[in-house]
């Protein structure tokens, strides 16, 4: 079976005191894999969208359909020298990307992957994974700033500056589906899906809340953070190779983080015939990711000033919109 | 929204390049920011200089060709074009008819695949993620296929003799020409589409980095940079060489003198360089189309000087050569990239720190030409 669900409930639901510490454990365990998993298969699948886009193959050489490739860089990438430079602030750019990794994949855990439990089932668990959410541009202002390297500074002050553009849209939206769901958390918005998912309801909210993501996430057009034909690589620039690989893994986590909560807040989640939960929730966030990856393979990277008018003169109103469509449904 | 982004006065120095993604070769920009706005940009350039002019002189005619080539590695036909015709003058040598039209087309040929290069290179510029780049340069390959027929090389061709060409075209290359324009036609209008109707790709392009007319001219920049400032010049069409004016050659030119203009230049100058090619076939006469071999020499005039100007697809090229007895005694370039990056300060100063990047990949430089 896909998921290994039912054994944690039978885990569970054993008569011994450390059941539930140890099945929340084994929980976590099994989300850490699979986001380890999903990552890797959407580095994969990123490649072979933006290849077919650009008329090309993709990897095909290592294993079947390349599908061994990433890991081939993945190995090549950890080989390589790892090097700290000196004007940067040591304590500060060498825990930068781990914690913010780590952050991803905490976010991933509180998120309702599965209807029976989770860490995310408490009353505002939205509001928290949002607060968490947003701590993400700041760990970028702290690893571009404590590098001491120009072109990271300028995408980290970058990140700052967008957080401000699409931040307070994404929160209205929030609140919309609160409204809409009477509850602000995660399992309920799900759960109060099942007759007929958010998307229906709110389709300016979604767009509102796709293209926010976007900006979130670092996707493009708004990877203005990294804009390699301008910064280089941004706020990664002085990052060599072996914490490379983490603002990779990162990348697809957070990636990953968004197509999920896509799929939660707008597709009904776990809801679904047939399949397992956890089957239908991941079919419907790669979709999300697919789509997510088409915009990289075809959009013109946006500039600071349009990002930030984009999200105060067209996001937000058609967030306010958006508010008032779920007062009156 | 602008005062979210001005600074306060602090400026903040910028080494952008030699080493950079979007210098294309080694040009270093010194950057002052104030805020998002650049206060002054400074080239510095010669990280490339081989000091060809000099070199060129110790070599004998026919031997210099091959470097002409290396001084714009994405229109070398352009460039050995432009030499070998100031030998030819240099020497009183006539280019057979034949040749003339030959040479036109493989020069169009060039052009279109130059600004095919430059499209793709440019939206990475911008921020485009290589997707238009692949397209263009797959484009691009079939017309480098086509001199391949001719030359027998991808890139360095080394395929102009002076009065002609080093051979004949072969057979049924007119028709494989005809059927690649007619692919690369049906494709500069997804280009545009896929382009112009990109309300982002607008934004970064319209009214960024313009030049008046009046201030072109002043700047003495060339080729497409002028033509999209308003300005009708082009050398094909006032300098005319070869079969141009009975080809019906009309200079593209766009008014508004920004980042779209020079983009929209360069897509008009395709069309007409294809619609230059079918014409240049269709009036080809046959007969003999090959030049004089390498090793023929021919005494030279003493102290004979020739300036020729040539359009290339970044400009107008400007050679001036002081005949020599078995090779130049001086050569001199006047190439188009330099006088084109001596008008980015200018043009730069005020724009956005991203908007530098569009400006400079708008004006399609090709730093060995610039270094040389």
């Amino acid at each position: 079976m896909l998921i290994g669900e039912s054994w944690l409930v039978s885990l569970l639901n054993s008569p011994s005191p450390y059941s539930e510490v140890l099945g929340l454990f084994a929980y976590a365990v099994f989300v850490g894999l699979l986001v380890i998993v999903v990552d890797y298969f959407l580095g994969w699948l990123e490649r072979k969208i933006v290849a077919k886009a650009q008329l090309r193959h993709g990897p095909t050489m290592v294993g079947k359909f390349g599908l061994l490739q990433n890991l081939a860089d993945f190995t090549k990438l950890l080989a390589k020298a790892s090097y700290l430079p000196k004007r940067a602030d040591r304590l500060l750019f060498t825990l930068a990307l781990p914690f913010m990794l780590a952050l991803a994949i905490f976010l991933i855990l509180l998120l309702p992957l599965v209807p029976s439990f989770g860490f995310g089932n408490f009353a505002s668990s939205l509001v928290l994974v949002f607060a968490l959410f947003s701590f993400t541009p700041l760990f970028i202002f702290i690893a571009g700033a404590s590098s001491g390297n120009k072109f990271a500074e300028i995408g980290s002050q970058r990140s700052v500056l967008m957080l401000l553009s699409y931040e307070l849209p994404m929160i209205f939206v929030i609140a919309s589906l609160g409204i809409l769901a009477k509850s602000l958390n995660l399992f309920a918005i799900v759960q109060a899906q099942s007759k007929m998912w958010y998307i229906f309801f709110l389709p300016i909210g979604f767009f509102v809340f796709f293209i926010s993501m976007l900006a979130e996430l670092e996707r493009s057009p708004f990877d203005l953070r990294e804009a390699d034909s301008e910064l280089i690589a941004g706020w990664l620039t002085d990052v060599s190779a072996p914490s490379y690989t983490l603002a990779l893994f990162l990348d697809y986590t957070k990636t990953f983080f968004g197509s999920l909560l896509m799929a939660m807040l707008f597709f009904g989640g776990w809801l679904g015939p047939v399949l397992p939960g956890l089957a239908w929730l991941l079919v419907k966030a790669l979709i999300i990711a697919f789509f997510i990856m088409l915009v990289r393979a075809t959009a013109v990277r946006m500039r600071i000033d349009r990002v930030l008018r984009l999200g105060w003169y067209v996001l937000l109103p058609l967030a306010v919109v958006n508010l008032i469509i779920a007062f009156i449904v | 929204m602008g005062q979210a982004l001005q600074g306060d006065g602090l400026t903040t120095k910028i080494n952008v390049g030699p080493i950079h993604p979007s210098t294309h070769g080694v040009l270093r920009l010194v950057v002052e920011l104030d805020g998002d706005e650049i206060v002054n940009v400074e080239p510095h350039i010669g990280f490339l200089h081989r000091g060809v002019e000099k070199l060129m002189e110790t070599r004998n005619y026919m031997q210099d060709l091959p470097y002409v080539e290396k001084l714009d590695y994405v229109a070398p036909e352009a460039y050995s074009e432009a030499y070998i015709s100031a030998v030819e003058s240099a020497l009183g040598v006539e280019v057979k008819e034949r040749a003339q039209y030959l040479r036109v087309v493989l020069l169009e040929l060039q052009r279109i695949a130059s600004h095919l290069l430059w499209l793709g290179t440019f939206l990475n510029d911008l921020g485009h993620f290589f997707t238009v780049f692949m397209w263009a340069f797959a484009d691009r390959d079939k017309i480098l296929r086509l001199l391949q027929e001719h030359a027998g090389a991808r890139m360095f061709y080394v395929n102009m003799r002076l009065g002609g060409l080093n051979r004949d075209v072969p057979p049924g290359f007119e028709e494989e020409v005809l059927s690649v324009l007619g692919d690369i036609e049906k494709r500069i209008p997804m280009y545009e589409s896929y382009l112009e109707k990109n309300e982002i790709f607008m934004e970064r392009t319209k009214g960024i980095g313009a030049i008046s007319s009046h201030r072109a001219i002043e700047l003495g920049v060339t080729g497409p940079v002028l033509r999209a400032s308003g300005v009708n010049f082009d050398i094909r069409s006032s300098k005319s060489y070869y079969v141009y004016d009975k080809l019906n050659f009309k200079p593209q030119v766009v008014s508004s003198g920004d980042v779209f203009a020079r983009y929209k230049v360069r897509m008009l100058e395709m069309k007409e360089s294809i619609r230059l090619v079918r014409e240049a076939i269709r009036h080809m006469p046959p007969g003999d189309a090959v030049g004089m071999p390498i090793r023929l020499i021919i005494p030279a005039p003493k102290n004979k000087e020739v300036r020729v100007y040539r359009e290339t697809p970044r400009g107008e090229l400007l050679i001036y050569m002081v005949a020599g007895q078995q090779g130049p005694y001086r050569v001199s370039f006047r190439s188009p990239s330099f006088i084109n990056l001596a008008a980015l300060p200018e043009i730069a100063k005020g724009a956005h720190y991203a908007d530098l990047f569009a400006i400079l990949g708008s004006l399609d430089l090709v730093i060995p030409d610039v270094d040389r």
